[in-house]
């Protein structure tokens, strides 16, 4: 369940709609830059961001880990004689 | 007219380079088309059904994707990569049976990270931290499946393009023929739809 509660965050200069919008934007950015360590300080301290940057990495990585099939057979048999067909419209 | 191999034999792919065989084929050789359709098809095919879920539109698409392709050899210039030139093509075909099925973006509402009305963050609950591995089960899978076909699909080819086939903003761009600021946002606001989709699952 969802709790509702506010979080307060007296020490973190930046703000969480900041840092959010750059979490969603750069999940895979180089946080180590200069211009980042701020950003990388925030959410250091701050569970919420950590819990959004933690989330949807997950969620990347899911459905770059969901398995693909490959060609059946059959797809290919009739791929290939669509190419056949244009192939031979072509060259008449 | 020259005959086309047959792939389904298996022949080795040989090591002549894209731009000789799109040279080749636009001169009617049919068997250095093949060659080209032999080194993509499963990206083209892997792509489809990453996009559509499906295997009989991933199959659809896989062939009219080649067949437009080699309507269309002549256009390719050869000024970006001939896999760039691919996912546009398999892109234009997805938004166009899209628009075939009169779906409309409008139909699904994207939320931002929850925020109080005084912009102060909600509390965000932590995802499990169970080995991701073992989550890919029936229930999960079906709930990925549900949450990307919901995503509309000008959103849908961003989030596949950068964040699992790693094409560059700039790519995606291109392919979209997309502002790289445009891909950006698009890819944020699916980002965010896809956890929403999954979040009840994965709350620890």
């Amino acid at each position: 369940m969802v709790k509702k509660t506010k979080t307060v965050h007296r020490h973190h200069p930046l703000h969480c709609a900041d840092v959010f919008s750059h979490i969603c934007e750069n999940l895979d950015a180089d946080l180590d830059s200069p211009q980042c360590r701020e950003i990388k300080r925030h959410i250091a301290g701050c569970p919420n961001c950590t819990a959004l940057l933690d989330s949807l990495k997950k969620t990347v990585y899911l459905y770059r880990t969901l398995p693909i099939p490959t060609i059946p057979a059959s797809s290919r048999r009739k791929l290939y004689s669509a190419i056949s067909l244009e192939t031979g419209r072509r060259v008449k | 007219m020259k005959a086309v191999g047959n792939p389904a034999t298996g022949g080795k792919i040989s090591q002549t380079s894209d731009s000789d065989l799109i040279k080749k084929a636009r001169t009617g050789d049919a068997r250095a088309f093949t060659q080209l359709v032999q080194r993509y098809e499963q990206l083209v095919y892997g792509f489809s059904y990453k996009v559509c879920r499906d295997k009989d539109k991933a199959e659809e698409t896989l062939q009219d994707t080649f067949v437009n392709v080699y309507r269309k050899l002549d256009q390719f210039n050869g000024e970006s990569k001939f896999s760039t030139w691919l996912y546009s093509i398999v892109t234009n075909n997805c938004l166009m049976k899209r628009r075939k099925r009169k779906l409309d973006a409008e139909m699904v509402s994207f939320d931002e990270p929850p925020m109080s009305d005084n912009h102060e963050p909600l509390s965000i609950p932590a995802w499990t931290d169970s080995p991701i591995s073992s989550l890919v089960n029936s229930e999960l899978r079906a709930r990925l499946d549900k949450a990307i076909l919901k995503l509309p699909m000008e959103y849908r080819v961003v989030f596949m393009l950068r964040d699992v086939e790693n094409q560059t903003a700039e790519e995606a761009a291109k392919i979209l023929k997309l502002s790289v600021p445009a891909v950006k946002s698009r890819l944020r606001r699916a980002r965010l739809f896809l956890r929403k989709g999954l979040n009840d699952l994965m709350v620890e």
